[in-house]
């Protein structure tokens, strides 16, 4: 009798090819530089309708519209092998669309110097679950946490302060003159909530129950205290009627439960700056910024107002790389972040979308307000330079702006505007800000940001 | 009727012609064919294919073609289309750039859908 072959036979090749081939779960070899080697068809499923070219030779490449530090975080892992990231999070585009995988998760092993395995798997329905979850949470802390003080205020069904009591005064140090009457964004800092925010939350009682909301309060001497607030309907009252203005005026609508929960800021905010925050800028992330789109677009869908969005761009940023070296660069990230922090209002969303990306939500504000804004901001980038080693780093941005209309089926087909305006801003010479405008912005559909 | 070495990739109104042909004219062809269903099963597969995926047919035919035997074409850039066009009833004939992975080596080809309200739609698989 012949020995047992050392080889697989054809039958065992064949099963482990299609074992391979129906793995529910994307594998993929690539080499140091992301030339992908091997992968299986998983892997191509989720990544080539990410890819620019229409091709799949370097996974770097095909991931680098919505996870551009994926090169670099590879070059700085010193270690011979290991774990590079472990089930990293991409957020591909909003939530809005409803077919195709909306997160993807990454993870990275180096087995040696010229070898790493990526395996990818769609999460979009973990992402959503995971989300759902955490508003609960947000729920229960709420209830259950260790708070310092808390004040009870009565609302009237337009979210005015309805009356005062001693725990208002405790809190806050208002008195009752001060509060009657007051729309309660009165202990909110100036620019945290717009006016149709707050009554977004007060529809959303009127649906959930309850509404919660955490973030910096203000005292009547100016001080400032990390709050949340609860809000609920008051049970025996009649549904609002929007059409009138005079229903339940000067009733008590809602209770208020507003917290003063300082000792709990850093573990929230800690918790929260590692989910949402990217880490070099401190600006949300591409996750935080999908989901403040969906629920800003979702209120925009209830109560129509506008809704503006800002993308920039630093202008010949790889060259800044080149010639002052990568962490200069890094600093040119945080002087711009920096810049977005002092010109936008805190209701805003800023956010780090690529690797010198950025962008500004702003509710409630027309295009002509947010082309504004988009102008301070050039002009006060182009006139501050970023400093780094006792070095000024001057250099530009390039704006588009773009505001949400009812021929846009979603946040996606928003930035697809912005992006053209960007992308007319490049085109025009760089440091610029262009508004999407239908007449006068005719782009070829192929002229999207894929160039030089 | 026309012998298996005529017909080519881009041959026009080449659903018909494959519905008509049999398992052995389409073994003749130089170019992969994939025929499924109005379930996505796999009904038709020729040697091609068979040879460039290293796969028998006994492990495709009747399975799957999203989920079993070509899940990298599970996306809005192949299966979509496919979907779409079943729901709005109007036939399908586009070629796209793809990228496959035959034996797990990204392998590019150009692909060609097409669904002509026959028993049967059909990818077909030309490799570059």
């Amino acid at each position: 009798m012949n020995e047992p072959s050392p080889w697989p036979d054809a039958q065992e090749y064949e099963a482990l090819l299609q074992f391979l081939y129906m793995a529910p779960v994307g594998l993929v070899q690539i080499a140091a530089d992301g030339t992908i080697l091997m992968l299986n068809p998983l892997s191509a499923q989720l990544l080539m309708p990410l890819s620019a070219d229409g091709a799949l030779n370097n996974m770097f490449d095909a991931l680098a519209s919505v996870a551009p530090d994926l090169r670099q975080l590879c070059a700085r892992f010193d270690a011979s092998h290991g774990q590079i990231c472990d089930a990293t999070r991409i957020y591909l585009h909003a939530n809005d669309q409803d077919s195709g995988p909306h997160v993807l998760s990454l993870s990275l092993l180096k087995l040696d110097a010229s070898r790493l395995m990526a395996v990818l798997t769609d999460i979009t329905l973990q992402d959503k679950r995971e989300r759902q979850l955490r508003k609960t949470d947000a729920w229960l802390n709420a209830i259950i946490t260790n708070i310092a003080d808390y004040a009870l205020v009565s609302l009237d069904a337009r979210g005015r302060v309805e009356s005062w009591n001693e725990s208002i005064g405790r809190v806050t140090g208002y008195d009752a003159s001060a509060v009657k009457g007051q729309p309660y964004a009165l202990f909110y800092p100036a620019g945290a909530t717009t006016p149709e925010q707050q009554t977004d939350r007060l529809r959303e009682a009127d649906e959930n129950g309850w509404v919660v909301d955490e973030g910096l309060r203000t005292r009547s001497d100016g001080s400032q205290f990390w709050g949340s607030s609860m809000i609920s309907p008051l049970p025996g009252r009649s549904a609002p009627d929007p059409a009138s203005n005079e229903v339940g005026d000067h009733e008590p609508a809602y209770c208020m439960i507003l917290r003063d929960i300082s000792d709990k800021r850093d573990i929230s905010e800690n918790l929260r700056k590692a989910t949402y925050c990217d880490h070099l800028t401190g600006l949300s992330n591409r996750r935080a910024f999908f989901e403040a789109a969906e629920v800003e677009l979702a209120r925009r869908k209830k109560a129509v107002r506008p809704v503006s969005l800002i993308i920039l761009d630093a202008d010949h940023f790889k060259a800044i790389n080149d010639r002052y070296g990568h962490p200069a660069g890094d600093a040119v990230l945080c002087h711009l972040a920096a810049t977005m922090r002092a010109v936008c209002r805190q209701v805003d969303v800023l956010a780090r979308i690529g690797g010198e990306e950025f962008a500004v939500i702003l509710p409630s504000v027309e295009l002509s307000g947010a082309w504004a804004v988009a102008e301070r901001l050039r002009a006060q980038i182009h006139a501050a330079p970023a400093r780094f080693e006792q070095q000024a780093i001057s250099y530009s941005v390039s704006i588009g702006v773009a505001v949400m209309d009812d021929t846009l089926t979603g946040f996606d087909d928003l930035i697809k505007r912005a992006d053209q305006a960007l992308y007319a801003a490049k085109r025009a010479g760089r440091n610029q800000v262009a508004c999407w405008d239908a007449d006068s912005l005719q782009l070829p559909v192929q002229q999207t940001r894929t160039a030089p | 009727m026309t012998a298996p070495d005529d017909i080519l990739f881009d041959h026009p109104g080449l659903a018909a012609l494959l519905d008509t042909m049999d398992d052995h004219a389409l073994d003749a062809l130089n170019f992969g064919v994939i025929g499924f269903d109005a379930h996505n099963l796999v009904r038709r597969y020729n040697r091609f294919e068979s040879h460039a995926a290293g796969l028998g047919m006994e492990r495709v035919l009747n399975h799957d073609l999203f989920t079993v035997v070509a899940p990298c074409m599970n996306n809005f850039l192949v299966a979509q289309r496919f979907a779409d066009a079943r729901q709005h009833a109007v036939a399908l004939d586009e070629t796209i750039d793809y990228v496959l992975t035959l034996r797990m080596r990204p392998t590019k080809v150009k692909l060609r859908l097409l669904a002509a309200g026959g028993p049967w739609s059909y990818v077909l698989v030309h490799r570059l």
